[in-house]
Parts: structure tokens; C-alpha cells; sequence
């Protein structure tokens, strides 16, 4: 096996035709790039906080009028999406820190919100991935789990921002003026347990998830406008007016509010919270990160990400010690990711998902991300911050290598290739980017003058080897 | 070379670990076969199942009620819609159980949950549970597998029992060598060469023929239905299948005969009766269930059209369905008695009919069926819907 090529590979997003003669030391180019922050990514034009605000605020408003008005309102909230997913692509597809950008990925889909679920994640996703995840992940996971606990896009997609304590003071006058009386939604407190901290079989109780769902009340967004559940609302008799607070004008963010809060103290796996509104949570969300099931939840995820579908233990092992003794420095995590034998074994594989394979073919030839690149995710059924649960995307080869899914790679890489033809490349220049035998027929092909060159590259593009990492 | 002799080949050659061996008709066994189509976007069963007979439907549709004249005569009660005239055929052969009045068995007016609840057939959204179809696969015995004919690997299907997937790709465009030099390269993969093979062989089982037309590939259900077909008939080929059909969500100008509703219902029904002839003797065995995540509301919105509502109705076809009937407890459509003022009133669990229809699909026992839909053993499966 050839190490640089794992590596560019493996722990990076694929290599750049050439990219493997200028490294000498495989490990120390992966660990070089843990130096130093997680690089940032801006806010693409479309998505900065006061055009999406805007944006939403002009959907909600659109909830009123015509068909077209409502269409045209959507549309914008879809394109905020679009540019945000362009800009994470192309962050993947052209950064020099392949191995961050990797881990970048994999926290967003650990803690993901899909844009598919609600159309008002769909403008958030992509902030939400900038500004909870990517700051976090040379970082604490507890920072970053908290960061995505107070996100709006975390907020919606897992409804916790509707979500009342029923002893609240504000439960006490929803259900006036023919609304739904709301209540309780443990929809967030449960997937927080389950998926993003001490997994199903972690070790909570479903007492647990309900009282954590009270700890969370009160956790809400702000500026959505038409939106909070108590717009408008007014006490029963004799109390005065509570106007909940709503900046119609400001950016779209998180909000503790004390009203909707359930009142009490509150016992989530064996801790007593006593009442004390929004840092109830934020001290059971850094336990939470601190459980040891959480690091070895965590660790199973992380090895079965960047060494085999079934995880080797004392690979899980080492990763869930450093995991614990470092209270998540995932900096650290990352570093024992690289230093695990088993990453290095030839015989253990990777099958790359579809967006792994996308980028991969975008960074052989040095090409940016474009417009249509998200389409072709679509077809590769793996859109950016889309998975059909909260469970986020797998990434095992049985969940994505079906016959179909290597048929549509096959005509993929036949409609890139063509459109790579008049930068007249060599084909054999792809054999820098995969590790195949002097024996496998690959060699062959990309050597055949009488094949034509695009065809050739498809070739190399939708064979086997390709198709790990 | 042709693909056809170039996948028979390949077979020959090769190691058939994954999918469909070649056809072997001395050991042609009777095994079931089993259809889910998900209408996605909540169908509108008042507008598709027309309770003509109700006293209070013509003032409640009032702007796109239908005359009995209109319909699809079932009884003095329910009529099918124009678009659904197609279906005619089954009902007279007692190939089609029509259901009415059916919910999922959580109230919630959200796509999403919705069709998440359908999907894993479990009582309530929970976020990470996977497919009912997936377990069906995993509680079932002796041979089976399972394929997803959508663009994308549906919840229902979802889970660890492996499912293969087919959408219609544009592989008109690649040329036969092209896929020859590509199964040379596969051959080295024992992890993937079986899979690479399976995918030529479904395609090659597929064909282009029910395709024709080019863009035809991609739109309507009858050429995915024909497809579907074309890889259940397979002895041996998967023969559990999940379909999608989207398109479903008709807040404005649903129309009347010949309207943008009856166009979606006729295209329903053409690929119903299309699949049902691609099948052949296939059919004799198989069972098709479409339903939608939920109906809409009983009375139109002020698009001409109507919103998510709760009740709707769904179809059971197939010759093992008992008798051609209606099944329906119906609520009737007074305002008092529609659910929360609105929506039609559910009287009908989907998992009750689920249950009736794969179990005597299947003859699985109840606690299979217990298994297949956690937390529903009090909801009593409609066996009596099938033979």
C-alpha cells in the first residue's frame, strides 16, 4: 500500500495529479495541518445574517399571500442553500487542509440538520455548519455540541424553539385565540442523548430524555418574527400582558426565554439541576459531552469513519481514552486518528461516499466546485446537508456501493470526462491519484491510444480503485 | 457487443455473489411479492375515492364536486374519479380493495413526520428509527431481498438488512465497450464485482424498451412501474419493492376531470394496470399497497385547491386481495363530524392495513407482524381485506 496515497486519500478528500511526489512524510503532512484554528469560511454574499434574516422573515410574511408570492419567497430561502453549499464545496474541493475540511464534514453530519426536513433549515444549514461546527473542530466537543445546541437551524429542525414547559408561565396562555395549545417536544432531548452524545445504548432512560427536554425549554430563536409561540398572546384574567421578546429587525439567533422555561429542578442521568433557566442545559450539555459513553459513541463513529466499517477495538479503545482524558480535545482526537496502526493497514478499506467521490474527481483535476455540482449530488443521492434523518448520512459500503449507485458513477464519470476534453490531460496522469498494482488492468487502459482519452479518464474515474479512499 | 450476450457472458465467467443468478426455471418456487408506492406530498383520497353518496359532500367540495355521472361507480357510497377509470378492470376481477378514511396513527399536518411515520411504521416521529420494509426483510424467512425503484434509498427501506436500488439512469449515453473495459476492472474487486455485475444485469432485466422516448425515462410512475416489473417478475430477483410517486401536494387549482389532480391520478392508474401486464404470470403472486403520509382537508382552501388535512384513502391490489371492496368505517363529512372541523376523520389505522395486506402476503404470524410494527399490538390487522 502506498501511504501518501492513503493519506491524501484517507484522512484528506482525495489527492491533486502530482500531489503525491511533494510529500515526504505522509503522517507529518496530516499532522501539520492540525496546527493552528480550524480555517474559516465566510459568509457567501447571499447568506450573510441580515439576508437571511430578511429572507425568513419574508417567507413567514409570504404565508399570507398568493401562491406566487409564497413560491418566490422560497425560492430565496433555496438559493441561501445554494450558496452556501457552494461555498462548503468549494472550501472541500480546492483547501489545502484536506484533513480539516474531512473533519469538518464528519462533525456536521454527526451533529447534522438536514435541509430537506423543514424549509426554514434550508437558508440556516449553511451557517450552521461555518459557525457551530467548523470553529469547533480543532477545538472541544463540548463547545461544539453547545454551539449546535443554540443554533437556529439546530433549534428548528429538531423543533426545540416551539417547545413549552407545561408548567411555564408561558403554557399558561397558549391555546388562546384558537392556536394549538403547544406543549412539551422532546424531539431535540432525545436525539441529543441517542445521536450525538452517549448513543441508543449509552445508558438513559426515557425519564431522562423527558426531563432533559424540560431542562430545555425556554431554548428558542429569535427573529423569526411572525414566529414565536407566544406572538400575541396575553394572559388570562388578571395578569398583566407578557410580550414575548421579538426583534422583527435583528438576525435570526438564540434566545433563552425564561417564560416558556418549565420551572423547577429537574434530574437528568442521576444530576439534580436545580432551577436556573438557560445554564441548566448548558451544564447538562457539557456532562452529557463528558460521559463516557459519549467518548466511546464518539470514538466508534470516528474509527469507523477513517478506518473500516467495522471498527477494530483496540482502535476504538485508544481513540476513546484520548477522547476522555483530554475531556474531547478533538484536536487531539484527530491526532490519534493518524497514529492509529490500523489506518495504515492495507486490507482495511474505505468505500467513498458519493460526495467523497465527487470531490475526489473535482481535486484530481484541480477543479473547482460548480453549480452543477449539486445536482450531480442529488443524483448520487448524497446532497449537502440533506440526510432523510437525524441520524445524519452512513458512511459504510454496503449504504452506498448498491449496483445502481455504480452504474450512476459509471455515467458520471463518463459525462465529467467529456467535459474535461478539451483540457487535453493525459489519462495515465490519473494513476498518480489511486493505488493500483503494476498487474491491474487500469495500467493497461490508460495506456491504450486506441481507447479514446475521455473514455480512458472516465475509466479511471469509475473503476474499483477509485472508488476507496 | 450486444449488452444482453455481454452480461450473459460476464455471468458466466464470473461469480454471481450478489443479485439475480440466471434464470433457472427447474427451480421456479411460489414466493410473494410485495409493492409499497408512497405518494408523497399527502394525496387527496376525497377528490380520488369520491364519497358521492354522502349527504354533505357536494356543499362541502363545493367548486369541484363531482356528479355520479363522473365516476367509477364502486357503490352508493364511493365512486372513483375520472382519472382513476383505468382501475375499473381490477375491481371487476376482485384484484382491488379500496380503503377510506385512513390516517397513520399520529396526528401531525408535516410532510416530514408524516411520511416518517408511514415510513417506519412506528407510532411517532422518532428520529432515527429505520424502514418498516426493512424489517419485514429482517422478520421474513427463506429467500428474499428488497429494492428501492426511487432517485433516492427511501426511510421505508432503510436499516441493516442490505437492499439494492434501481433508478432509471441515462446509461443510453455510455456505450457497451465503455461498460466492458469498466467490468474488466471490476473483476479485480471481490468486494465490488458482484455488485458491478448485479447493476449490468438489472439493467440488461430493465431494458430500454418500456423507456423509449428518452425523456419518458425520467417522468410519470408507469415506466418506473413497468421497470419494477420488469426486476420482481425475476425468479429469484428481489421481491420486495418500494415506489415513489411525488407530486401529491395540491394547494392550488386541483381541477375537476381532466384537472391537474385527475392528470396525477390518471397517471396513477396507468401505471398500476401497466405494472399489473408486465408482471404476467408474476402477478399471480404479487400484492401492491399505495398509500400517502396524509389527506387533505375535507373543504377547498381559497386557491382552489386544499391543504394538509388528516383521513385520506389508499388502495390494496392484487390477486391475493380477498374481494373487490370498499373498506371503510366512514366517519361521514358534517362538519361535526369532521376531525378538528377540517379533515376527513380518521377511522382506520395505516398499520392495521399493512398488516392484513403483507401478512396474508407473507402468511406471517402476529408477533411477526409485532415486530415488523413495534408498539401496535393493539392495532388489529385487516386480514380480512385478503384471501
Amino acid at each position: 500500500m502506498n501511504a501518501t496515497i492513503r493519506a491524501l486519500n484517507r484522512f484528506g478528500l482525495g489527492a491533486h495529479v502530482g500531489e503525491r511526489r511533494r510529500i515526504d512524510d505522509p503522517k507529518g503532512w496530516l499532522r501539520a495541518q492540525l496546527q493552528g484554528g480550524a480555517p474559516e469560511l465566510r459568509a457567501p454574499l447571499e447568506a450573510t445574517p441580515a439576508a437571511i434574516a430578511a429572507a425568513i422573515r419574508d417567507f413567514r410574511a409570504a404565508g399570507q399571500g398568493d401562491q406566487q408570492a409564497r413560491q418566490q419567497a422560497r425560492r430565496r430561502l433555496v438559493d441561501i442553500a445554494a450558496a452556501e453549499s457552494h461555498a462548503a464545496l468549494t472550501a472541500r474541493a480546492t483547501t489545502e487542509r484536506p484533513f480539516v475540511e474531512r473533519l469538518v464534514a464528519f462533525w456536521s453530519n454527526h451533529l447534522c440538520v438536514s435541509v430537506g426536513a423543514k424549509v426554514l433549515v434550508a437558508p440556516l444549514a449553511g451557517s450552521y455548519e461555518r459557525e457551530a461546527i467548523r470553529p469547533h473542530v480543532l477545538g472541544r466537543f463540548e463547545d461544539m455540541l453547545l454551539a449546535s445546541a443554540k443554533h437556529p437551524a439546530m433549534l428548528v429542525y429538531l423543533d426545540n424553539f416551539q417547545s413549552i414547559g407545561p408548567a411555564s408561565r408561558g403554557a399558561q396562555f397558549s391555546g388562546v385565540r384558537g392556536q394549538q395549545r403547544r406543549g412539551l417536544n422532546e424531539n431535540y432531548a432525545r436525539e441529543l442523548l441517542e445521536l450525538h452524545t452517549l448513543g441508543v445504548d449509552g445508558g438513559y432512560t426515557q425519564q431522562d430524555v423527558l426531563q432533559l427536554a424540560r431542562i430545555l425549554t425556554g431554548w428558542t430563536v429569535t427573529g423569526l418574527a411572525r414566529s414565536g409561540p407566544m406572538q400575541n398572546a396575553r394572559p388570562r384574567a388578571r395578569r398583566r400582558p407578557v410580550q414575548v421578546r421579538q426583534d422583527a429587525n435583528g438576525t435570526i439567533g438564540f434566545a433563552f426565554q425564561e417564560l416558556l422555561h418549565e420551572p423547577g429542578s429537574k434530574t437528568v442521568l442521576g444530576t439534580k439541576y436545580g432551577e436556573d433557566g438557560v445554564e441548566e442545559g448548558e451544564r447538562a450539555i457539557r456532562a452529557f459531552a463528558r460521559h463516557p459513553s459519549t467518548a466511546r459513541f464518539v470514538a466508534t463513529k470516528l474509527v469507523t469513519h477513517f478506518v473500516a466499517d467495522d471498527p477494530p477495538a483496540q482502535a476504538v479503545d485508544r481513540v476513546t481514552r484520548t477522547f476522555r482524558d483530554t475531556d474531547g480535545d478533538l484536536r487531539a482526537v484527530a491526532t490519534v486518528l493518524v497514529d492509529l496502526q490500523d489506518a495504515w493497514d492495507e486490507r482495511l478499506r474505505k468505500f467513498r461516499t458519493p460526495q467523497d467521490w465527487l470531490i475526489a474527481v473535482l481535486r484530481a483535476f484541480n477543479a473547482e466546485a460548480s453549480e452543477n455540482v449539486m445536482p450531480l449530488l442529488r443524483q448520487l443521492r448524497h446532497p449537502l446537508w440533506s440526510p432523510q434523518s437525524p441520524k445524519g448520512f452512513g458512511d459504510k459500503v454496503q449504504e452506498w456501493a448498491d449496483p445502481d449507485s455504480l452504474l450512476n458513477r459509471a455515467e458520471l464519470a463518463r459525462t465529467v470526462a467529456r467535459r474535461l476534453r478539451a483540457q487535453r490531460i493525459d489519462p495515465r496522469t490519473l494513476l498518480d491519484v489511486v493505488d493500483v498494482p503494476a498487474s491491474d488492468p487500469l495500467n493497461k487502459f490508460l495506456a491504450d491510444n486506441s481507447i479514446a482519452a475521455d473514455e480512458r479518464i472516465a475509466l479511471a474515474l469509475a473503476g474499483p480503485a477509485f472508488q476507496w479512499r | 457487443m450486444n449488452r444482453r450476450r455481454f452480461v450473459r457472458n460476464m455471468c458466466l465467467g464470473g461469480i454471481a455473489t450478489f443479485g439475480f443468478p440466471i434464470v433457472n426455471f427447474a427451480q421456479v418456487k411460489q414466493r410473494g411479492r410485495f409493492v409499497f408506492v408512497l405518494l408523497r406530498g399527502g394525496f387527496d383520497g376525497l377528490a380520488a375515492v369520491v364519497p358521492y353518496g354522502d349527504p354533505a359532500y357536494r356543499s362541502l367540495r363545493s367548486g369541484f364536486a363531482y356528479d355520479e355521472s363522473d365516476l367509477t361507480v364502486l357503490n352508493d357510497m364511493f365512486g372513483l374519479a375520472p382519472g382513476l377509470a383505468p382501475l375499473r378492470d381490477l375491481w371487476q376481477r376482485d384484484e382491488l380493495a379500496v380503503i377510506h378514511a385512513m390516517a397513520i396513527p399520529y396526528r401531525t399536518r408535516s410532510h416530514f413526520d408524516g411520511q416518517a411515520i408511514l415510513e417506519t411504521g412506528i407510532d411517532r416521529p422518532v428520529g432515527s428509527s429505520d424502514g418498516w420494509l426493512n424489517r419485514l426483510l429482517q422478520v421474513m424467512t427463506g429467500d428474499r431481498s428488497g429494492i428501492a425503484i426511487a432517485s433516492g434509498m427511501p426511510r421505508s427501506l432503510t436499516g441493516p438488512f442490505e437492499v439494492q436500488t434501481w433508478s432509471p439512469t441515462q446509461l443510453g449515453t455510455v456505450s457497451d465497450e465503455y461498460l466492458g473495459r469498466l467490468a474488466v476492472l471490476y473483476r479485480t474487486d471481490a468486494a465490488l464485482y458482484g455488485r458491478f455485475e448485479s447493476a449490468m444485469q438489472q439493467q440488461d432485466l430493465v431494458g430500454e424498451e418500456p423507456m423509449a422516448g428518452g425523456g419518458a425515462r425520467r417522468g410519470g410512475i408507469t415506466p418506473l412501474l413497468q421497470a419494477a416489473a420488469r426486476i420482481l417478475k425475476q425468479e429469484d430477483g428481489p421481491n420486495i419493492a418500494a415506489v415513489e410517486f411525488s407530486g401529491w401536494d395540491t394547494h392550488a387549482n386541483q381541477g375537476l376531470a381532466g384537472g391537474a389532480l385527475d392528470r396525477l391520478l390518471g397517471q396513477l392508474a396507468e401505471g398500476l394496470v401497466a405494472f399489473r401486464t408486465e408482471m404476467a404470470g408474476a402477478w399471480s403472486n404479487t400484492t401492491v399497497v399505495v398509500m400517502t403520509e396524509f389527506g387533505r382537508t375535507a373543504r377547498p382552501n381559497g386557491t382552489r385547491g386544499t391543504d394538509h388535512g388528516t383521513a385520506g384513502a389508499g388502495f390494496v391490489l392484487g390477486p391475493q386481495v380477498a374481494k373487490s371492496i370498499v373498506l371503510s368505517d366512514w366517519p361521514g363529512l358534517s362538519d361535526a363530524a369532521l376531525f378538528e372541523g377540517r379533515d376527513l376523520k380518521p377511522t382506520l389505522d395505516t398499520r392495521a392495513v399493512l398488516k392484513g395486506a403483507v401478512g396474508g402476503t407473507f402468511d406471517l404470524t402476529p408477533a411477526q407482524l409485532d415486530r415488523i410494527f413495534p408498539a401496535s399490538s393493539g392495532v388489529r390487522g385487516a386480514f380480512e381485506l385478503m384471501k
